[in-house]
């Protein structure tokens, strides 16, 4: 069952490697000490140039991992070399539904965390990282403040790091629950002790960010691929993926399959083989539609697509935060985006008009359909909502919205359809006992 | 986006927009650079005072190379830019945003104060659908939250564009109103039982594009279409922002600011938005009144006039004090009077800031007041402020004073002996002690070039000369400017026109001078005078030596009073001249910039009250001197001819009867005007709408035609009446140090002698207080905080008393309870608020620099 026991084929252990080598104690100083831990950072601290680790991982070709997939190395370049101070902020609000994966890597692997952290701050010259922690994640904030002072007591934090003339300070921020806070700038409006909502750009953060100065923000995954780029360099890290989508992923694969976790797969791993990572579909499951990073992405019906940024694009959909949910036939779509689009009705910040009454619409319209109460018109009154808002809010949480809405109804279009005239939810017989509460309309949290 | 390949050589940048090519300064806002040209794109988020939130999406446009729309509000023009805001899928994202805002709108427009000039209501009407695809219930609120004593709350109606909550913040710095909860939930709100307590509400209400924010005192009075209006100039402090007073049924209604950037930018403070009660109060004075013994009788104006010319004739020991509240012809008229017909040097009009030295501001420019204009002090780099608190007393001021150091980078330093609302934005604060500025100026060693050097009379009462001469030297030192805070609407008026012993109309200085105000006043109250004329004067409110003015009063000289109401002055005098109120009246204020800015008239005064210029030449004509002025521009013809610093100040510059232009829109609905530079004959305004006819006499606004709102009407009017800065005569004036009308030694002065005569007493006005004009404007009644003695912590300690604790004042014979208030105050000076209802200052002051006991009560 635990997705521990054994390497599943095709895994790939980067990322990963020590909490899955290491399950008893991988959090520990002692054995991230042992397992080499903070040797990279030590690297790059007293041998190499900030511009060179900034090379070296341009040349690695990785990219964000938390959903835009923007090239780090070429982010960090944008960042003005005379301003000071900068900072580095680390985007660990991993609030996407059915992503899990920075969760379990900073419970499981901070100090692996923190030597990434090393690294970006000295490949920009930071001498602040800021981490912003989703506040629910309560194990993960105590690790990682063990783990930031027993940094501290090692001299790998603090003044003067390393032996080096080079001072580090990271702070631990929890948040309050914000799905919005994952939004970069809506992050350091929030870390500044403001509403967290989404900033206009420009500027943009690398100019000015957090205070008004130069701010790298970074995803927890992301930097913890860099210790083992420094340490094994570009060119192996290439090894996995492709060209444009290089290295490996970590998928938080949910839903209907029989082994739920994160899994560690080179990119471009099409999507059947991700299943067949999890165990594949539960007993008795027939897969039926997937979306493939996160809830914003929309949906795909087709297993044979390659789970990389480019492939993912093509298809209409997305690669996200490589939150992957599987869905079998006793899925009613309809309930999927009546529950996709009441968690961005939730999490709206208010600020923009698409977003804020677009989605309250969409709720209010699903709410009726599943209900029995749909008109024929309301499949196009749905997508027109959709096209109202996509494109034309203030950040890109209003367009996930309309594009995770959007692919339902046009994907399940018949659906939606029989709910209409038979003025009832078509899966509440049949399936009542599998779909459970969901079913009667009870309240859910959003996430699998 | 297109981007030439070097950069441009000057500040130009070329874009095309829908169609045309236009060469405007580069980094502008696409939307005002559209609206310039005609084309306007609709907006409800973006205001041009404030900051961009772009959260509307209101105005997205297409711009060429964006795969995405952009909000022409949030998006600076750039070189080789390519626009259209009349492109399909920017017009289609413009209906789809309308009706979102639609869906939980509640539609009350019935019975909606905003209905006729809502925005909201305006665009859909214009080009909104007929009827809704929403079809489930509508988000509801409790209605009709009144939020603070002025202003009401309906978040039903709020389309949430954040401007009441970025006015709050960036402009007022006041930030007690807020958006509370998220997503659709969003609203709203103050915090949990803080009403919303700024000087500066009102603006909210009117920049509110739909009708979430309505004025309590206007709530149901009218529709807009039913108002009259008339543009005039806020008749309170010295700032004079334009504003437009609204009236139904020859009674005033409701008061707008009058966007000018040059002077309030948008903005008016409560107190000028709300305080025009007066002028419709019960106690206004309608009819000249004779005195007959203990008791006043109505007379006709012939009758009062014969008694004022049998009671002066031949005597020349005459007094004339005239108000601050008075416009420039009323002061052209009442220095004519005085000097020509009475031949009287002793004339002033420095009340409550008696023996203010302004003459001595001579000595940089020839100006008996500001070198600098209020755009002066928001453009430069250093700002020293050396008076009262701001925010109480020239509330706009304040706003642009904020404006310079939040967005211009000005470096503040603030001089006082006492905590003002500058301190927190100012880069270095001196308290310095009661009566010191004038040495802490001169200790300021680090006061950049091209300051601005912002001087105001910091407590009534005591001699300021050595602060203004110390404020004088350090704006010549920096090679910058001086503003000279002169109090009310009127003052620099007055002192423009040669109400002043000293000077004679234009700054003329005259050899000898005559008696200032408290000489005046010592005079009368030792019989040393025949007559004493008051023009819109209440000495015994206003002076700093209530027990003087009230013993020269009192004296049973022959008294004339001007007035609007029966003040405790007024009551005392011979003969009671009624007087028109500024809304009653044409005529023009001169600020304290000096610039010179027309009222016009919107109601008829009650019974026969007239304007004070009238009064003038109707008693001038009875003693033989005929001026010839029938109307407003006869006397300024006369000013024209006679004052030098006026004589090219054509009043025709300040009445505009219309706009040139008016503007012309072409936009994404509707009936697209045909692109064209020039506007038609016919101009039109909105698409399809026709431009107000008759706008600011009174014509209704066209109800869901005209899309540029109401504020945006006033905003295009207002710069067709910047208002003009008369030139000072250079010739006039050489740069002679020497003051005339110097005030009366300190040390002539009795002082008040009964124990502990100890702290230095500051007062100083606060916004709401018990001025004639403000404590009859009933939507203020409820406001004023009362009186309080303000004691430095230590003093405090030393009397044993601590916040809350009662305390007795002792001075000039007088004797007061009042509460403490802690405060940053220097040590050894007690502060009492001028003019309260249940204190007022003056009664407790005696001569210059006057002292009190303190003692725990």
């Amino acid at each position: 069952m635990s997705p521990v026991s054994g390497r599943p084929r095709g895994e790939v252990r980067i990322v990963t490697r020590r909490m899955r080598e290491y399950p008893e104690d991988s959090w520990t100083l002692s054995r991230a000490l042992d397992d080499g831990g903070y040797e990279a950072s030590r690297k790059v601290v007293t041998q190499m140039t900030a511009d060179d680790t900034i090379e070296l991982v341009k040349s690695s070709g990785l990219r964000g991992r938390g959903g835009a997939g923007f090239p780090t190395g070429m982010k960090w370049s944008f960042v003005p070399k005379d301003v000071f101070p900068k900072y580095v902020v680390i985007n660990h609000d991993e609030g996407e539904p059915g992503t899990f994966k920075d969760r379990e890597l900073a419970e499981l692997d901070p100090h692996a965390l923190i030597e990434g952290i090393t690294i970006a701050c000295w490949a920009n010259q930071a001498n602040k990282a800021f981490i912003y922690c989703r506040g629910e994640f309560a194990l993960g904030s105590r690790r990682m403040d063990r783990a930031i002072r027993e940094a501290y007591e090692k001299g790998f934090l603090g003044d003067g790091i390393y032996g080096s003339k080079f001072d580090l300070d990271i702070i631990l921020h929890r948040g309050a629950g914000a799905y919005i806070c994952g939004e970069e700038s809506a992050l350091l409006d929030s870390l500044e002790g403001f509403r967290g909502q989404p900033r206009l750009r420009p500027p943009y953060p690398a100019v000015k960010g957090l205070y008004a100065q130069p701010t790298v923000v970074n995803n927890t995954e992301t930097l913890m691929a860099l210790p083992a780029i420094i340490d094994k360099g570009a060119d192996w890290y290439r090894k996995w993926g492709t060209e444009k989508s290089p290295g490996t992923k970590v998928f938080s694969v949910s839903g209907h399959v029989k082994e739920p976790g994160n899994y560690e797969a080179p990119l471009a791993m099409p999507l059947s083989e991700v299943l067949e990572l999890a165990g594949g579909m539960r007993d008795g499951s027939e897969f039926k539609a997937v979306i493939p990073g996160g809830a914003s992405a929309p949906l795909l019906t087709d297993l044979s697509v390659p789970m990389d940024f480019e492939s993912l694009k093509d298809a209409g959909t997305m690669l996200g935060s490589g939150a992957i949910v599987f869905m079998d036939q006793t899925t009613c779509m309809v309930r999927n985006a009546l529950v996709t689009t009441e968690f961005f009705e939730h999490e709206s910040c208010g600020k923009c008009t698409p977003c804020r009454e677009g989605t309250w619409w969409g709720v209010k319209v699903l709410e009726r359909i599943e209900h029995g109460e749909g008109r024929p018109e309301d499949m196009d009154l749905l997508l027109d909502i959709c096209d109202g808002i996509d494109g034309r809010a203030f950040c890109p949480l209003g367009d996930a919205a309309s594009w995770a809405l959007r692919s339902n109804v046009k994907l399940f279009r018949d659906e939606f359809e029989a709910h209409v005239s038979e003025g009832r939810c078509i899966f509440d017989g049949e399936h009542k006992q599998l779909v459970g509460a969901r079913a009667r309309g009870d309240e859910m949290e959003g996430g699998s | 986006m297109t981007q030439n390949g070097g950069a441009p050589k000057d500040t130009q940048v070329g874009l095309t927009l829908n169609g045309r090519e236009l060469k405007v300064e580069k980094d502008r806002l696409l939307i005002d650079v559209a609206e310039e040209v005609g084309i306007f794109v609709p907006r409800f988020c973006y205001h041009p005072g404030m900051k961009s939130v772009a959260v509307c999406r209101m105005c997205l446009v297409k711009v060429e190379g964006s795969p995405k729309l952009l909000p022409a509000c949030a998006t600076p023009v750039t070189d080789g830019m390519v626009v259209d805001t009349v492109d399909e899928t920017a017009v289609d994202a413009q209906r789809g945003m309308l009706e979102f805002l639609l869906i939980n709108h509640p539609l009350d427009c019935p019975i909606c104060d905003r209905a006729g000039e809502c925005p909201l209501q305006d665009q859909t009407y214009a080009h909104g659908p007929g009827s809704t695809r929403y079809v489930e219930p509508k988000r509801t609120y409790e209605k009709a939250l009144e939020i603070s004593e002025l202003v009401v709350l309906d978040r039903e109606r709020c389309v949430l564009c954040w401007r009441c909550v970025r006015f709050a913040d960036e402009i007022a710095g006041d930030r007690f109103i807020q958006l509370v909860d998220r997503g659709p939930g969003t609203q709203i709100l103050t915090f949990s039982d803080e009403p919303f307590d700024s000087y500066f509400s009102g603006n909210t209400i009117q920049i509110c594009p739909v009708g979430a924010l309505t004025s309590k005192p206007y709530r149901f009075v009218s529709r807009p279409w039913d108002l009259q209006t008339a543009p005039s100039v806020c008749t309170y402090c010295s700032v004079g922002c334009p504003l437009t007073n609204e009236s139904r049924d020859e009674k005033i209604v409701r008061c707008q600011a009058l966007p000018n950037e040059n002077v309030n930018d948008f903005w008016l403070c409560d107190k000028g938005r709300y305080g025009y009660h007066h002028v419709e109060s019960a106690e206004r004075l309608g009819s000249p009144l004779v005195r007959s013994g203990k008791e006043f009788e109505p007379a006709s104006w012939g009758a009062a006039v014969d008694k004022i010319v049998s009671a002066i004739k031949d005597k020349r020991r005459i007094g004339v004090i005239a108000g601050g509240h008075l416009t420039t012809e009323d002061a052209y008229a009442i220095g004519k009077l005085a000097k020509k017909v009475l031949e009287t040097k002793d004339v002033d009009s420095r009340i409550q800031d008696a023996g203010a030295p302004y003459e001595r501001a001579l000595a940089l420019g020839g100006i008996a007041g500001s070198t600098a204009t209020l755009n002066d002090v928001e453009g430069a780099p250093e700002i020293l402020w050396v008076g009262p608190d701001p925010k109480e007393t020239l509330p706009v001021l304040y706003l642009r004073l904020r404006k310079a150091v939040n967005d211009g980078g000005a470096r503040l330093t603030v001089v006082s002996p006492r905590a003002t609302s500058l301190d927190v934005i100012a880069a270095k604060v001196v308290r310095c002690e009661a009566g010191g500025e004038g040495r802490a100026l001169r200790e300021i060693d680090d006061l950049g070039d091209d300051a601005v050097v912002c001087w105001g009379q910091s407590s009534p009462g005591r001699d300021e000369t050595d602060a203004f001469d110390a404020a004088v030297a350090a704006s010549q030192a920096s090679g910058g400017k001086l503003l000279v805070c002169v109090p009310h609407a009127g003052s620099q008026g007055m002192l423009d026109m040669g109400v002043h012993p000293g000077l004679d109309a234009g700054y003329v200085e005259v050899a000898e001078p005559g008696r200032d105000t408290r000489a005046i006043l010592e005079a009368a109250a030792a019989g040393e005078l025949d007559a004493l004329f008051l023009f819109g004067a209440d000495p015994i409110a206003d002076f700093p030596d209530a027990g003087l003015a009230r013993r020269a009063l009192e004296k049973g000289i022959f008294t004339v009073a001007v007035e609007l109401f029966p003040t405790q002055s007024a009551m005392r005098a011979d003969v009671v001249l009624p007087s028109a109120a500024y809304a009653e009246r044409e005529g023009t204020f001169t600020n304290l910039e000096r610039r010179v800015q027309k009222l016009e008239r919107l109601v008829a005064p009650p019974g026969t009250a007239q304007e004070p210029w009238k009064t003038c030449a109707a008693i001038a004509g009875a003693l033989g001197d005929a001026w010839g002025w029938a109307r407003c521009d006869d006397v300024w013809d006369d000013i024209r001819r006679n004052v030098p610093t006026h004589k090219d100040l054509d009043l025709a510059l300040l009445t505009q009867e219309a706009p040139a232009h008016a503007p012309f829109y072409e936009s994404a609905f509707g009936d697209v005007q045909t692109h064209t530079m020039d506007p038609p004959a016919l101009t039109v305004a909105g698409p399809g709408g026709q431009y107000p006819k008759g706008y600011r006499s009174g014509a209704p606004f066209q109800t869901g035609q005209n899309w540029p709102l109401s504020w945006e009407l006033r905003a295009f009017e207002a710069k067709q009446r910047p208002g003009v800065i008369p030139h000072p005569n250079g010739s006039a004036n050489g740069h002679g140090a020497a003051p005339a009308g110097a005030p009366d030694a300190p040390d002539a002065a009795p002082r008040a002698a009964e124990g502990g005569d100890d702290f230095v007493l500051l007062s100083g006005r606060l916004i709401y207080d018990e001025g004639s004009m403000v404590s009859r404007s009933k939507a203020l009644g409820n406001i004023a905080s009362g009186g309080y003695a303000e004691l430095n912590p230590g003093d405090a300690a030393d009397l044993e008393v601590s916040a809350g604790d009662r305390v007795v004042l002792r001075g000039a014979g007088a004797e007061v309870t009042l509460p403490v208030r802690i405060g940053d105050i220097a040590k050894g000076a007690v502060y009492v608020p001028y003019d309260q209802r249940d204190v007022k200052a003056n009664t407790l002051m005696s001569g210059v620099d006057s002292r009190v006991g303190v003692a725990k009560a």
